[in-house]
């Protein structure tokens, strides 16, 4: 093919002869070595911007260092063994749990898998949050297409699995050189794209944002723009699902895949061997090889690490309304991310971020200082009420990028009984309702072309999950009523966020097991505030203990090996530890 | 022979050097009467209070505040400590209450806490 | 509505030392009295300082941290004061009174007071908020987690430990921990100078050979699930890590011993002023804030390095609260010399007949031979020698003001060479 010669040409020009591209079924191949990461990042997506076929595998290795090994939990049991449910979804991030609650509408067994003790512990829990609009997506991407169909779904998906959500806007701001009716021109186009948006002067942009910075002159703001707690829907999607008949297996890693004639007919795990019918790829930054492992790989991920800071609550003041961010001359070019901005969270603390790094590193989360400051230095361009000191926590996470920078989502190409919900990274959070419904029609579609039977709706499917209390935002009399029937609710654990040990055992006491400290943060903010748990958290342990019949040294702050505390005191003294005096 | 050392009598943390000539011991730096009797102590046997917590029975109330009544040498703090791993509290004890004498060298060890009380 | 409402004179939030001496102290006065702690038990952190030391300014005696509020628990019995433990104030509205929104077992209850007594104590920094970077394992704990998983819970959270910052609480907790059998590897402090008091290095670490660090921070954590090590870093003199001189340490806890932060969070909601230096309420001579009615003491006024003090300070307060009557208050600044961090109170409120105040304040460095000077204006009130002075150690001196005292007034403290 003419063009495969076109791009081996640029590559050789570029990659100096060490990267070749050739045509492997229906997709590229790029092969080759290289000890620089972000040369074989930057030669995938050369591929894919001349790419005549349709995807991009980047199989150029490495050679600059040693990508560490995928984390596999060291359980090792035979508790899923022999298991065949006709959907096995792979992946407990948003997008897994939208799908897997999506399939028990029809009488189906679904079993989710996730390798990790928790759902949303990868992108699902570290992200900002958002719910764009759908700025700077190509209108003919899945991206768009899928973002458009969630952004409208979150008001009753969220009704329905009671997760709070607010569509407070997006300004995009400008500085004052900017001309205002420049700005109309650019609405138009945002209307030819679907999206609604409003020109502000100065003078209404500082009435309805006082703490922004003052050298901006004018922004666009867009209605449709709102926040989310994105573990909190995670979770409660999950919990819908497990209610509806689905299965969850946590610390469950998939391992392998027997495929034999374009059908994965096995599927190893840590816990045993299955036997689904149909496999949903929703595995996140591991999606590339799941779909290698399914011999269906026609698309890399390669990962790009993102860092949020999250300001103290006190200091919310910088931004009244959603989300804010600043469009200055030359911002985000060549950088594959929106840029962030000052979002507004649903709980009320300003976030900052994120940036941008390619890495070969899929879960390594670790957070560094020049990440956060190079984020505070590009957000005090819109507010300059920020600073480090506002600042109680920060997390890394990790996106699983494609060359193409499009969703992939679609029935496996070369093997029949997998479904893509593949490369999902922002706006997947604003897309996952729709992905949600969108895969699972494919899953049962799949279905049907294998066994001929289309499933029949699930007559027991609630769409409604109920949450847990939040007792500090409840109307009085209602908090009271809750606190007369059960008294646990009137005792204040997590101080910062006035979370009662009434909302934590409960918390403990979900369809969907969480008996770690974090488990706890997760689904009812005790230790999200300040103090970052300084306070609550031996108490948050003393009640998982005393709830699951535990000692408190078994207690775990995360997944296994997390345990917070050694023996009982005065163990190790006798074993004759300890210095000389 | 002379020796630096904080006295740890009272916060002031006085920095002491001591100068210990045969018999005679001349201490400076200290800036009450008790820096002197610290420093002679330390020269010749030097003592510590002990605080710790001691295994008790009561689940809600797992570890109970105890200190030496009075000082006790150094060198018997450590076995003091492994000593002490083997007491269990059975009873209620108010603070001031006698949880354990060390066999050693005899000094009591004094709840400091009412928290048995208070937890009953 | 009103007439449904348990009212008092004084409400105090917060029963560890600052809080128990108001209210006793403004129980002493005849008011009313309420003393609100959330947690079950009252004492506030004392509960959990089972190491000694504490009284021997107030009682004379080394008293071990329970033993403090004991003294004080002790004397509530025979008081009215009301108690309602377990209770957390949820928001402070002000009216003509002040209504204080209770959270507790037995429900929600708005109570209203005349005055509020804040003695809310303060919290720790984190790791993030001192920009450590790296994992997130478990084995990461505050000095004050660490100390209330020991001592309260009684068990042991570390076996191989790095303790960073060599606050009065780090020193305490590296010797509980190998009174326990864990292995403390070393103190770290990013400072230049140790931050804890001479008598707790010569106690928790000379005597057990744990090793103190200066100009060193930890700034990375290793491990996915428990903590495997840490780096460490030199500092240069802004406490910036230099690159290049990082190393590896395994261990498997990290305890951060790095500041505490008056907790303002109520005061805030009220219009409290804070003072930047010591990030806690500007006060007068009695504890009074900015908002009329509302009192502070304690931690949250200002981080002190003995209880004794925090006691006082509650008296004060508390006195003063049963004491307050609406009307309008006249007062003049305090104002330091450059090398002082801070002087608590910040203002002098004056009257007819002024008497004595009691003035706290800290060095910004290390300084030898000084002397300070208390003056209001040109009037010298009093002087004294200072053969040493640091930061961790607060002073406390008592100054005669003059009878009468024009609003137009300034108090002075200067530190100056002496001689």
């Amino acid at each position: 093919m003419a063009s495969i010669q076109k791009i081996n040409r640029l590559l050789a020009s570029e990659f100096m002869g060490c990267v070749e591209a050739r045509q492997e079924r229906a997709h590229l191949l790029l092969t080759g070595a290289c000890a620089d990461w972000r040369e074989i990042v930057r030669a995938g997506y050369l591929a894919a911007k001349h790419n005549p076929l349709a995807g991009v595998v980047n199989k150029i290795e490495w050679t600059g260092g040693e990508i560490p090994k995928t984390r596999i939990p060291e359980t090792r049991d035979n508790s899923l063994d022999g298991l065949a449910p006709d959907v096995m979804v792979i992946g407990g991030g948003v997008v897994g749990c939208a799908i897997a609650r999506e399939l028990t509408r029809k009488k189906l067994s679904v079993l989710l898998v996730d390798k990790e003790a928790d759902v949303a512990l990868h992108a699902s829990s570290r992200n900002d949050g958002m719910i764009h609009p759908g700025l700077d997506i190509k209108k003919s991407s899945q991206k768009y297409h899928y973002n458009r169909l969630g952004n409208a779904m979150f008001e009753k998906i969220c009704g329905e699995l009671q997760v709070p959500f607010k569509r407070g806007g997006q300004y995009l701001c400008f500085p004052k050189k900017i001309p205002v009716p420049a700005l109309y021109a650019t609405k138009l186009y945002w209307a030819y794209m679907g999206i609604p948006s409003r020109v502000l002067g100065k003078k209404r942009l500082f009435q309805e944002e006082p703490g922004l910075r003052r050298d901006l002159g004018s922004a666009l703001f867009f209605s449709t723009a709102g926040s989310v707690c994105p573990y909190g829907l995670t979770i409660a999607y999950a919990e819908n699902a497990i209610q509806n008949g689905a299965r969850f297996a946590l610390q469950t890693a998939v391992l392998g895949m027997d495929v034999t004639d374009g059908t994965i007919t096995a599927v190893r795990t840590n816990r045993g061997t299955l036997y689904p019918k149909v496999i949903v790829n929703a595995a996140g930054v591991f999606s590339g090889d799941i779909a290698a492992m399914a011999d269906d790989q026609f698309f890399s991920i390669h990962p790009r690490r993102g860092t949020n800071s999250i300001c103290d609550k006190k200091y919310s003041d910088a931004i009244a309304r959603q989300h804010a961010s600043t469009l200055f001359t030359g911002h985000s070019k060549g950088a594959h991310t929106k840029g962030g901005g000052v979002i507004r969270t649903v709980h009320g603390n300003l976030l900052l971020g994120p940036d941008a790094a390619e890495s070969p590193e899929k879960e390594n989360f670790a957070t560094a200082q020049a990440s956060i400051q190079t984020v505070l230095a590009k957000q005090v361009k819109t507010s300059d009420k920020l600073h480090q000191g506002r600042i109680i926590t920060y997390f890394t996470g990790i996106r699983a990028s494609t060359y193409e920078e499009d969703f992939v989502v679609c029935r496996g190409r070369y093997t029949k009984n997998i479904v893509h919900a593949a490369g999902i990274q922002s706006p997947g959070l604003t897309a996952a309702p729709a992905l949600g419904v969108a895969v699972a029609q494919m899953a049962v579609a799949a279905l049907f072309d294998i066994t001929g039977i289309a499933p029949r709706e699930n007559p027991k499917f609630n769409p409604v999950r109920e949450a847990i209390p939040n007792t500090a935002e409840m109307p009085s009399d209602e908090r009271a009523a809750l606190i007369a029937k059960n008294p646990n609710f009137g005792v204040i654990v997590c101080r910062c966020e006035e979370i009662s040990k009434g909302e934590i055992i409960a918390a403990l006491q979900r369809p969907l097991p969480c008996a770690s400290i974090d488990g706890v943060k997760r689904r009812v903010r005790a230790g999200m505030g300040r103090c970052q748990g300084g306070f609550c958290g031996p108490q948050v342990a003393k009640i998982i203990a005393d709830e699951k019949g535990i000692p408190l040294e078994a207690v775990l702050k995360s997944g296994e090996g997390s345990e917070l505390l050694f023996a009982p005191l005065k163990t190790r003294a006798e074993e004759g530890g300890g210095g000389d005096a | 022979m002379i020796r630096e050392m904080i006295c740890i009598t009272c916060p002031t943390g006085c920095k002491l050097t001591v100068d210990l000539n045969g018999e005679t011991l001349k201490v400076s730096g200290n800036a009450c009467k008790r820096g002197e009797a610290f420093a002679l102590a330390e020269m010749t046997c030097p003592t510590r209070s002990l605080t710790t917590t001691l295994r008790t029975v009561f689940p809600e109330a797992p570890a109970l505040p105890v200190r030496t009544k009075s000082e006790i040498p150094k060198a018997s703090v450590m076995p003091a400590m492994r000593y002490l791993a083997s007491i269990v509290v059975q009873e209620r004890l108010r603070c001031g209450d006698v949880a354990a004498v060390l066999p050693d060298c005899g000094v009591e060890m004094i709840a400091s806490s009412d928290l048995l009380i208070e937890s009953e | 509505m009103r007439e449904n409402c348990r009212t008092f004179d004084v409400a105090v939030v917060g029963a560890g030392p600052a809080g128990l001496a108001a209210a006793l102290a403004a129980e002493r006065q005849g008011s009313r009295v309420l003393l609100i702690e959330r947690e079950a038990r009252l004492g506030g952190i004392l509960k959990q300082c089972v190491h000694d030391g504490f009284g021997l300014v107030r009682f004379g005696e080394k008293l071990a941290g329970p033993e403090y509020a004991h003294r004080f628990l002790s004397r509530l019995s025979g008081t009215s004061i009301q108690i309602a433990a377990l209770t957390f104030v949820s928001a402070i509205k002000k009216t003509d009174l002040f209504g204080l929104e209770l959270v507790s077992a037995h429900g929600l209850e708005t109570v209203l007071s005349k005055t509020i007594v804040l003695a809310t104590g303060c919290r720790e920094r984190t790791a993030q908020q001192v920009a450590i970077h790296g994992t997130r394992p478990a084995g990461v704990f505050t000095a004050g987690s660490a100390q209330y998983y020991t001592n309260i819970l009684g068990k042991l959270p570390a076996k191989r430990c790095v303790i960073l910052g060599s606050g009065d609480i780090g020193l305490i907790m590296a010797r509980r921990l190998t009174l326990e059998g864990a292995k403390v590897l070393g103190v770290y402090e990013a400072k230049s100078v140790p931050s804890g008091l001479p008598r707790n290095l010569a106690q928790c670490l000379h005597d057990f050979d744990i090793p103190l660090y200066l100009s060193k921070t930890v700034t990375r954590c290793f491990g996915d699930a428990r903590l495997t090590a840490v780096e460490i870093a030199d500092v240069d003199e802004n406490m910036r890590p230099i690159d290049g001189t990082q190393q590896i340490l395994d261990c498997d806890t990290l305890v951060l011993s790095v500041g505490l932060i008056p907790e303002n969070e109520l005061a805030e909601t009220l219009g409290v002023a804070l003072d930047s230096a010591t990030k806690g309420a500007v006060t007068d001579q009695d504890g009074h804030t900015s908002v009329d009615g509302v009192f502070a003491c304690g931690n949250c006024v200002h981080v002190n390095d003995l209880v004794d003090y925090v006691s006082e300070s509650g008296e004060t307060a508390g006195a003063a609260a049963a004491r307050y009557a609406v009307g309008t208050r006249k007062s003049i600044p305090v104002r330091t010399s450059d090398n002082l961090l801070y002087c608590v109170p910040q203002k002098i409120s004056i009257t007819k007949n002024n008497g004595e105040v009691v003035l706290y304040f800290r060095v910004k460095r290390e300084l030898q031979n000084r002397r300070l000077t208390v003056r209001l204006e040109e009037r010298t009130l009093l002087q004294k020698n200072y053969k040493q002075m640091r930061p961790p150690e607060m002073e406390r001196i008592a100054v005669k003001l003059p009878e009468t005292i024009g609003e137009n007034e300034t108090l002075y403290l200067q530190l100056e060479v002496n001689g």
